[in-house]
Order: C-alpha cells, then structure tokens, then sequence
C-alpha cells in the first residue's frame, strides 16, 4: 500500500517536532452493498475508501490527523500537518522497520469482489421470496448482502511494521407485517470474517422465514405491562445485555479517564459469582475477530470477568499510558477517518451450569426474551437499554403469548449481579458497534440466562 | 488529481464507453476539533476528506461506484463499476438525471470567520473552565469537544448541471459530570453556528446545569401519566421519525403515512416544514442530492399532510414534482430522501395571530420565540405529570416502520402545575403516529438539535411510563 521508505519518511516528519511516538495506519477498502426489494436489486453501493491516518504521541496527549489519499505528497503533508501542533525540539534517532509476520486465523476461501454480482443477488432472491411466500401478511421484504474486503497497514516509531487483510461478509433482511393500518418488523442479520463461503452456512429460505416468522408473530401480539420482573435473555443476539450493561464500561476509553462504574475495581466482584464474560478477537473467521488490532498489537482472548471478579480491561496503546497498563490488543477504528481506541471484538458470557428448562420454570411472572435488538449505554453512569424484538410472558414458568417490542433498562452494575442463572448453549450474533472510533463489527454472545429482576419498558 | 482533472478524465472515459447519462457528486472537506479533558488537551485533530460517486444511467437503471483514490486509473475503474452495478439492477423503476432551468437560492458561505487552531483550543479551554466554576460537585470526565468544518459539495452531469455549495461551521459539544460522592449524572450542551456568537458561558452553564439538576434523581412508578417533553426530546422524535416523510419509504412500504397525503395525520395546531433555506442557518443547502433546487415546504399543515419528500424517482412514481429533498448521506450512498432543515412550529401566540412567524426563532439559542407558551405553562397545565429532558437509545428502541418507541429517559416528576424533583431509569412508551394525533398543547420555545431537527416542548397525556 504505502512503500517502507516513505512510510519512514512520514514518521520522521510526524516526530519532528518533540513527540515520543509516531504511528501511520494506511487503509485501502472496497465497501459494497447490494439491496434487493421486494426480491428484486434495488440499488447497489460500492465504494473505495482509501487514505492514511497519522497519530503522534507526546505523554498522554494526542495529535491526529487524517488525508483521503494515499499519494506520497498527502501522506507527507499530513505527517507535517500533525507535527505542526506541537513545537518542541526533537532528537530523532533511526527508524528500523521491522515486518511483524503472523499466521492468518481467519483464512477466506472465496472473496468476494472475484464473484458476478449475480451469484449474491440469486441468494438474496431466494431468501427474499421464502420471506415473502412466508405469510399473506408479509407486505415488504428488503435485503442486503454486505462485503468489505478492508487492507491495513500500521507502522509506529518503535519499529513495527504490519499488514492486514480483513474480508468480512453479511446477509440480512427485514420483513414487514401488516394489517388494519399497523406495521410489525422481523429481521435477520447473520455476517462473518469470510468470503462467499458464509452462503454455504446458511438455508436462504430458513433465513427469509425467520424474519417473516417474527414480523408476523409480533403483528398479534400485544404489549406487555410496564413494571420490573425477572426477564430470561434467549442466547446469541442476546448478549447485548452484557455489551450494553458492562462491555463498553470496561473499556478503556472510558476507564483510563476515570469516567466508568467499574474504574478502579480491578480484582474486586463486580458480578454474580455466575458470570464469566470474555472478550476474544481470536476466534476463527468470527465476525468481530482481528488477527491484529488497528495499532498492530496482536489480538487475543481477554478474560474480563471470571466468576464475578473484574481480572482485566480492555486497553489501547494510548489509554494503556494513562492507566500504566499494556495493550490487550483491543484498538480498534472504523477507518483511517477515526483515530483508534479500545473497543470490543467478539465479547460473551461464558456457559454456566444451569438448565435451559430451569432457567424458564423458576420464573413465576416476567418476560421471556427470545430476540433483541440493539442497545447503548453512557459507560459513565452505567444507565443502558436494549430493545427486545420478539418477547413472550412467562406465566407459572411457562412461556405463553408474544409482546411487542419492550426496552430492557437499568444500571449496569446492579444488572450484572442481578445475573443469577447461567445456562450452557453459548451462542453469538452479529452488530455493528457505533462509538468514539466509529462503527465496527462486533459479536455479542451468551448462554440462555436470568436476570431476576429488570425494568421492562411495555404500556 | 485535483476533482476538475478527475472529472475530465472521467467524461472521457464514459464518452469512450458510450455512456450517455451520467453524473459526478463530489464532496470534499477539511476540519480541525479538540477535546479538553480536565485542564489539558486530550487530543487535536485535523481532517482532509474527499471523494466522488459516479452515477451512470442505462435503461434507466442507475449504476453507483465511488471512490477516494483519483487517479487515471481509478477513473477507469469507478466507470466499469458502475456499468456493471447498473446492469445487476432489476427493479422496474426509473432513474432520472435532472435537467437544467432551475433557479438556485445564492448561499455565501462565511469563510471569513474560520477559527484557528488556537482559537478552538482557547475556546474549548473556556468552556472547561467555566464548567468546572459552575459547580463544586462537577468531576472529572466533564469534557468539551470544539471544531469547525468547511464541507464543499459539487454535481456535474451530463445534461449540463454544474453546481457547487460550501457550507463552514463551528461546533461544540460541552459533556458535564457531575458526582454527590457516589452516583454519577450526566449533562451536555451541544451547539452549532458561528464562533463569534457562541456564548461560552452559557454553553458550559447550560450543561452543567443538565447535569447537577438530576443529582439525587430517583426512579419513579410505573403507571400512565400525562407528559411534557421537553423541545429538545420532541425534535429529538422528529428526527427519528423523519424517515416516515420519505415518499421513497412510503412507495416501499415501508411507511404508514402511505397514500395519506391529504388526510389529518396530527394535531389541528401542528405544522412541520422542512427549510433547507433556514434564515441564519450554517449548513444552508441550494441543491440536493440529484441537483434539484431546494426551497421551503410545510410537510404537514395544521395537522394535515400536504406532500411527503421527494427525489426525481418517487416524484415520477408518483406523478408529482420533486420537492428537491434527494438526499446523499455521504458522497458514496446511494440517493435517498431526506429533510434538510426540519422542524415543527412552535404555538403562536393567540393574541397577535398572524405576527409572522419567520422573526423569532433562533437556531439554538435556546431563547423562546415570542408569544406562544412557556415550558412553565406546559408544567401548569400538566397539573401532575413527568417532564421528560432526555431520551436514549433511538436507535434500538424507536422503530420508524411500526411508529412504536419504548426508550430509556430521565426527567423531572411535575407537581402541582411546577417541576419538582429528578427521577431517572425510566422507559417512556407509545407510538409516533399516536402522539401526533394526542400532543394536546404545544410550547412556543422552539429549539433546534444541531441545527437540523427542531421542534417546541409538548404536552400529551396518558403516556406509558415503566419504572419501579
């Protein structure tokens, strides 16, 4: 992408002027998205994003810096650019750049951009009028197909020079039910680190089904009644709950500032004895995995929480400064565009022991929530919600009708301890994480598991 | 290669194609901001972006491809892209290209008043401080982010357009912490405009103030109360619930105002414009997305829906003219619909009906127009109720296919006609359509959200609140 001298060039420049780091993140990206509605291509987006954000470092303090190109001259200009903020003397001494090699956990058989346009949209189709042919009450049915095929190269002052080639594909699609003048949505999102090959994973008509099936359901459902009650949080998407509730607090972002609930309580029970939550960007062709984060640090399995005790955060080179603390390798950042931090990349509570079948007949009264959709939260006062798109009320330990759409809300370290039961199936779904660095992908995970007592948003 | 060297390229490289209808959007920006934390600068960034879309039109099926990297050989390539994307295209609509003739509103925009560097530090500094004087229980955490933008948009085609906008602002963003030793509350202020208008002073009391007003909130009864929300929650709604304007959403389906033009959808009193005109707006905009000229439209009057959004596309499916609201979210989406400058009136004042309307509102001053009711009045007439500040969450728990919304607030509780005591950790539920038909008065203290989404403070009643 960029050659090594020039690279070297631009670090240089970058230190001129009193900082003690310099860092140069090169990206080259093709983005395409193709959007089928009622089973037909819609529109199709694809672009090249291309350019080169430049950071340096003078103690804790942060200058950054960004060009839409990759041309020498731009490169350059933008090293000086950065340099230009601070106006101290500087001794540079040699830059040797090293190429950091690493084995590649996430191969990809098939990619993406070397297939016709009309391979995905023929899988589209097919998920599209399985949804459609689902229902006579399924009015509308769009769906995408997503790759982005995204090359990285980080070079800091210290020598380290690396190369990344991260693919990642996603199906979606969304239906609508209706009927007397109302509108219920279904959805299904699943997306990979892999190529074409992430179509053999999926039955297209299962996937178009399952959204109708949930866009209808919640056609005739109601609305559950508003109050506090125990809530039973089906598994994959699920683990929003935890992403929302307690990921984004034990970042760094947050944490280095002082500004999270959980600053401060490293070794302390933070959870119920019952939780364990990782976050681990090593696992193979997963959505949310990096071989290495986004300033060259190696990605790995991050135990945050074991048996209710906060072992680690999750840290990035510069708030990894502010604590005293090494890198987890969690930098992360949407493009050249954002200047990276630390950020999640596939985080889950890890399986308990508890039954399935338990976990629902030891709830009397409460909410059974079986798909979730998105959530936030302010890391700062531990406030978070979440949405639940398809739920149904327990009664006597039994699940019984549907309920609409309900937000989940509460304070993050009161919910975490709060998770009392742990079940054993963990599985993840697939988001997209909007925060300080911008949008990244991102898997949310879990068991089925009981939080004994929640405030659920009905009417 | 400079945006008008590329663009040659480009012309020539479809000429040889034998592409006969196409065109070239283009933006290109440069911004700096800092962020302040404590007394120190915690960061200071500069941007320069560009990058160009070439839009292609083949039997009428439009073809996209847009890139950032212009070069000779990235002209060549962006222009087979997009053929082949054209040709994948099955839908039966058209798409057009727009012609020449219209007239185009003349936007300056202020270049003069830049600020350097220096000045946004400064600035920033400023706010910091004034936040941390403000209060002894403000902690740290409270941050001030401070830049400015020039954004330059450009749409070339081939039946001749050849337009260009700039548009230049300020922007801050004041975030306020504050602690009584253990909990921890948030605030901010966020405002958009001209430097040498911002009244730094009371950006950072205003923040402050959103912050330490909720020390010692507690959580409130589930049950049904009557509301007030505040203008900046209201426009907040607005904002969410834009995309039901949207003829493209409505032909989709994909909205419930479908094939309602003509019908009472709210309220006698409400009327919603979209302005991307708007009096001493920064981010004025004279062209849309496929280079229609813009102009000023009530979207809904006196509670009726008059006309929904449109770009070329949905206009000719529709049989009607486009409102000029093509929207592009960056330069490489693909076109949609969307507002410019939306907002909802504020209540006249009944006793000088037929003052005019346009003298009085301000951006984001915050200030009241003239007449029309206060918030106070709002609290009075509520008698006992909830006056909701603040709503999270908008994009999980608001959904603009269904109209339903159940999210996260805060607020106060209203007694007695007054605002009382904070609470907080509470859902507010119900459904957009609904509360337009239900709003029951509308305040007269229009504000707007970044300058885009604005809307008065509302009263409606029997709202679902979820809490203890």
């Amino acid at each position: 992408m960029l050659s090594k001298e020039l690279v070297k060039e631009a670090l240089r420049r970058a230190l001129a002027t009193g900082a003690d780091y310099a860092e140069v993140f090169a990206e080259h990206t093709l983005h395409k998205m193709i959007t089928l509605v009622s089973a037909r291509t819609d529109t199709i987006s694809d672009a090249v994003i291309s350019g080169v954000g430049i950071r340096i470092f003078k103690g804790t303090r942060c200058v950054s810096g960004s060009a839409s190109s990759l041309a020498p001259e731009a490169v350059l200009e933008c090293a000086s650019k950065v340099a230009e903020a601070l106006s101290e003397s500087a001794v540079i001494s040699d830059i040797v750049l090293k190429e950091r090699l690493f084995g590649d956990r996430h191969p990809v058989k098939v990619v993406p951009s070397s297939v016709p346009n009309a391979d995905k949209i023929d899988y589209m189709r097919e998920v599209c009028l399985a949804a459609k042919d689902y229902h006579e009450e399924i009015t509308q049915v769009t769906g995408r197909f997503l790759e982005v095929d995204h090359k990285i190269l980080i070079a800091t002052s210290e020598g380290l020079f690396a190369q990344d080639r991260q693919i990642r594909s996603r199906i979606s699609a969304s239906a609508i039910a209706s009927k007397d003048g109302e509108n219920q949505t279904g959805g299904v999102g699943p997306g990979a680190r892999k190529g074409m090959e992430l179509l053999e994973d999926y039955d297209p008509k299962e996937l178009g089904r399952k959204a109708s099936r949930q866009a209808v359901t919640m056609l005739h459902a109601g609305y559950i009644k508003a109050g506090t009650m125990p809530v039973a949080i089906e598994n994959g998407f699920g683990g929003v709950i935890f992403h929302e509730a307690c990921g984004h607090s034990l970042e760094a972002t947050s944490v280095a500032l002082g500004c999270s609930q959980f600053a401060g309580k490293l070794g302390t029970v933070i959870a119920n004895a019952k939780v364990t939550a990782i976050d681990d960007g090593t696992i193979p062709n997963a959505w949310g995995s990096i071989n290495i984060d986004d300033e060259g640090t190696p990605s790995q399995k991050n135990v945050l929480i074991e048996n209710g005790v906060l072992k680690t955060y999750m840290i990035d080179k510069l708030n990894g400064r502010r604590m005293g603390m090494r890198s987890t390798g969690s930098a992360r950042r949407q493009s050249y565009e954002y200047a990276p931090t630390s950020r999640m990349t596939n985080t889950y509570i890890a399986a308990g022991e508890d039954k399935n079948e338990d976990i629902i007949a030891s709830i009397e009264y409460g909410l059974y929530a079986k798909e979730m959709g998105g959530g936030s939260v302010n890391p700062a006062t531990g406030q978070f919600n979440f949405a639940v798109n398809e739920g149904y009320v327990i009664r006597n330990g039994k699940i019984c009708e549907p309920v609409r759409g309900a937000s989940l809300i509460g304070k993050g370290s009161e919910v975490i301890m709060n998770i009392d039961m742990v079940g054993q199936d963990v599985d993840r779904g697939q988001g997209m994480c909007g925060s300080a660095s911008g949008s990244i992908p991102t898997d949310v995970g879990q068991p089925l598991i009981r939080v004994a007592s929640i405030t659920v948003g009905g009417r | 290669m400079t945006y008008q060297e590329f663009k040659k390229a480009v012309i020539g490289i479809a000429m040889e194609k034998q592409i006969s209808d196409y065109e070239l959007y283009y933006t290109e920006g440069d911004a700096a901001s800092v962020e302040i934390f404590k007394e120190e600068i915690k960061s200071y960034k500069t941007e320069s972006s560009k990058g160009i879309c070439f839009r292609c039109i083949v039997d009428g099926k439009a073809g996209y491809a847009s890139t950032e990297n212009l070069t000779e050989e990235e002209a060549e390539s962006l222009v087979i892209r997009a053929l082949e994307n054209a040709k994948s295209i099955e839908s039966s609509e058209q798409s057009f290209l727009h012609n020449t003739g219209d007239t185009y509103a003349v936007c300056e925009a202020d270049t003069t008043s830049v600020p350097t560097g220096a000045e946004l530090v400064d600035a920033a500094m400023e706010i910091q401080k004034e936040m941390y004087h403000a209060d002894t229980r403000v902690a740290d955490g409270t941050q001030t982010d401070f830049g400015h933008g020039r954004d330059r948009y450009a749409l070339y085609n081939s039946n001749g357009l050849d337009l260009e906008d700039t548009v230049s602002y300020t922007f801050c963003y004041a975030s306020a912490l504050a602690s009584d030793g253990g909990e921890m509350y948030n605030g901010g202020k966020s405002k958009i405009g001209k430097l040498q208008e911002f009244d730094l002073k009371d950006i950072a009391g205003k923040a402050v103030e959103d912050a330490v007003s909720t020390i010692g909130a507690e959580s409130v009864e589930s049950g049904r109360y009557t509301i007030v929300l505040s203008n900046e929650v209201m426009a907040t709604l607005l904002q969410t619930y834009a995309p039901v304007f949207s003829a493209e959403n409505a032909q989709k389906g994909l909205s419930l105002l479908k094939g309602k033009e003509g019908e009472k959808i709210a309220a006698d009193f409400i009327t919603i414009t979209d302005d991307p005109l708007y009096q001493d707006s920064v981010q004025k905009r004279t062209f849309d997305g496929e280079g229609v000229a813009t102009y000023a439209k009530n979207v809904v009057e006196n509670g009726t829906l008059t006309t929904l959004l449109h770009n070329l596309k949905t206009a000719a499916i529709a049989g009607v003219k486009s409102t000029g609201n093509a929207s592009k979210a960056s330069y490489a989406s693909v076109v949609g619909v969307s507002p410019f400058i939306f907002y909802m009136h504020p209540a006249q004042d009944t006793m000088e009906e037929g003052h005019s309307m346009e003298e009085g509102h301000s951006m984001e001053g915050g200030h009241s127009m003239e007449g029309g009711s206060s918030v106070e009045s709002l609290f009075e007439q509520a008698e006992d109720g909830i006056y909701v500040t603040d709503i999270s969450g908008l994009h999980a728990g608001a959904n603009p296919v269904t109209g339903d919304f159940s999210l996260l607030s805060k607020g106060f509780l209203i007694k007695e006609g007054k605002k009382s005591t904070p609470i907080k950790n509470f859902t507010m539920s119900g459904n957009f359509f609904t509360l337009l038909k239900e709003i029951e008065t509308l305040g007269g203290d229009l504000e707007f959200l970044r300058g885009r989404y604005g809307a008065p403070s509302a009263l409606i009643r029997n709202i679902a609140i979820a809490g203890k």
